[in-house]
């Protein structure tokens, strides 16, 4: 059988980001695939050494709009690596509760994301409506809803209110809840075990010699948890890594669940912590000394590495930055090669909500040079519709109906 | 410092140069031709991670700093190789660690620097921007600039 091509990108007129893929196929099969970035490539780096260090982290911030904590709370790792300058205690709940409430929206992001992508709407509809309490959390905290710009070298640029603990708590538990919920949904759920199960493998041997960060490498049961590898503030609290074995996208989705369950539990920890733990937020940092330093934190979707080399002046000589989706994205070399193209898209996307937006109008070309318009999205979710249709056996699919004729 | 640190130390200790310890962190100086070895060593042999690597401009060159990070410790281990300006090449570790196909070729982008043996050095950032040419590299200072059309 003649291989097609199928281009998707680079453009998506649903979000910010670009990313273009080209698809081979076989029949239904991808047999290979090829990535091309630098669509959105902004030359952060190369900015950040014209700005002085407080002022790059509020530049580091805008690198991403859903994690966005992530990358001040490496930089900031990064130049207090320098000098090892000393955090305060109270600074140290702050920075983890702020980078526990991003997980759970991100992983909620995701979820409501993945339900979308593969036809199941309600999902994507909860999801999104838990996600916004943390959203009114972050303003009530941070006066942000999105970028909150808390962080500083030595400590954070505002103190948590004490008085908001008895408002947080009930949106916790209320996450907790329902995440318990979607959990047992998707244990018992024939149609998302049967949809999702074995889907888009990702093995641990690949994911190691790929060095894949976060929940891709921990779903293919590689044990990398930079929050509990790395220590600094998360020495303070007790934290589970969740690790998985099979790799497919129904470990990455059920990890990504548990997730949320867990940082509910750190997020309480913290704001036990805030009534006993008093005093300075901000430790301040004057001067930072010529030497260079390696930041990293474990962002929702992997390990966030930052690196500074300073002169000893007010701006870094040298300030290398690296995403977590910079090593999980060519995974997909791995991972989509031999599954059928239908399982393509939430392949895309179970490693990273941000560049797998690929729910869009790809154009086919067969062997004879004539032009086929598909819908990624629509054969995903008629896929779902039909294992829906099967699985409950009341209604015949079309496909059926063609064997009977 | 961990016992596998300090045998990777005592293994290599004359391929290795200019060593700064901080506290889970350590960089070292090592020469283009061992870098092969060395990354052999810290990735199949210790379990090391490849977080990424990073290039600089320095006043007497280029240098690139590869990040192995040992996730059992927490301990960063940090070879440099320095390369010239006027013909910045280094021995491409990507047949050994595919992690590092993609930030080859961003380096050979940004930096130019040439990576002998990656299967396929292409630019990664800037390969389908008008205003930049094959040889404009733009994070170096004497850039190549592309003339305005």
């Amino acid at each position: 059988m003649s291989k097609c091509r199928i281009p998707l990108g680079p453009f998506h007129p649903l979000l910010e980001e670009a990313e273009f893929f080209d698809i081979k196929v076989e029949g239904e099969k991808v047999v290979d695939i090829e990535m091309e970035t630098g669509w959105m490539h902004r030359g952060h780096e190369k900015i950040s050494e014209t700005k002085s260090y407080t002022q790059s982290i509020f530049l580091v911030e805008r690198i991403c709009g859903i994690c966005s904590t992530s990358h001040p709370f490496a930089a900031t790792h990064a130049m207090e690596d320098i000098d090892n300058v000393e955090i305060p205690e109270r600074a140290q709940y702050i920075r983890i509760f702020i980078g526990e409430m991003e997980r759970i929206h991100s992983h909620l992001l995701w979820l409501g994301l993945a339900g979308h992508f593969i036809g199941y709407d309600t999902l994507w509809m909860w999801a999104w409506r838990y996600r916004e309490p943390v959203l009114q959390i972050f303003e009530k905290v941070s006066g942000n809803r999105n970028h909150y710009a808390m962080f500083r070298v030595g400590g954070v640029s505002r103190d948590f209110d004490n008085a908001l603990i008895p408002e947080i708590h009930p949106t916790l538990d209320m996450i907790e809840k329902k995440m318990l919920m979607i959990a047992g949904a998707a244990k018992d759920d024939p149609v998302l075990r049967s949809r999702l199960k074995g889907v888009g493998v990702l093995t641990k041997e690949d994911a190691i010699n790929y060095c894949a960060t976060g929940p891709t490498a921990r779903a293919s049961g590689v044990d990398i948890d930079v929050r509990r590898d790395d220590g600094l503030e998360y020495d303070l609290i007790n934290l589970d890594v969740i690790v998985l074995p099979n790799g497919d996208v129904y470990d990455k989705l059920v990890l990504r669940v548990l997730e949320i369950i867990e940082s509910v539990k750190i997020a309480r920890q913290c704001l036990d912590a805030f009534p006993k733990v008093g005093g300075e937020y901000l430790n301040k940092v004057k001067h930072i000394s010529p030497g260079e330093g390696i930041g990293r934190y474990e962002a929702p979707r992997g390990e966030v590495f930052h690196y500074i080399r300073s002169d000893g002046s007010n701006r870094p000589l040298r300030h290398k930055v690296r995403a977590p989706s910079f090593s999980n994205i060519p995974t997909y070399k791995a991972s989509c090669v031999g599954i059928p193209l239908a399982d393509a898209l939430i392949t895309l996307a179970a490693v990273d909500p941000c560049y797998c937006c690929t729910e869009r109008s790809i154009r086919v070309v067969d062997k004879n040079n004539k032009k086929l318009e598909h819908n990624l999205l629509t054969m995903s979710r008629e896929k779902t519709a039909h294992i829906k249709k099967v699985v409950a056996g009341s209604e015949k699919t079309p496909i059926d109906r063609i064997f009977e004729d | 410092m961990s016992d596998k640190g300090t045998e990777f130390f005592e293994k290599f200790q004359d391929k290795i140069t200019r060593v700064i310890k901080k506290p889970r962190r350590n960089y070292f100086n090592v020469k283009n031709e061992d870098i092969w070895e060395i990354a052999d060593y810290l990735f199949n042999t210790m379990g090391c991670r490849l977080s990424v690597c990073t290039a600089t401009e320095v006043y007497d060159g280029l240098e690139v700093l590869y990040h192995f990070s040992d996730d059992t410790t927490g301990i960063y281990y940090n070879p440099r190789v320095k390369t010239s300006l006027e013909n910045p090449e280094i021995n491409s570790i990507t047949p050994l660690i595919e992690g590092a196909n993609w930030i080859e070729r961003e380096m050979y982008d940004l930096f130019g620097i040439k990576f002998k043996g990656h299967p396929d050095l292409k630019k990664l950032l800037t390969i389908n921007n008008p205003h930049f040419s094959e040889d404009d590299h733009p994070m170096r200072f004497n850039r190549n600039r592309t003339k305005e059309k």
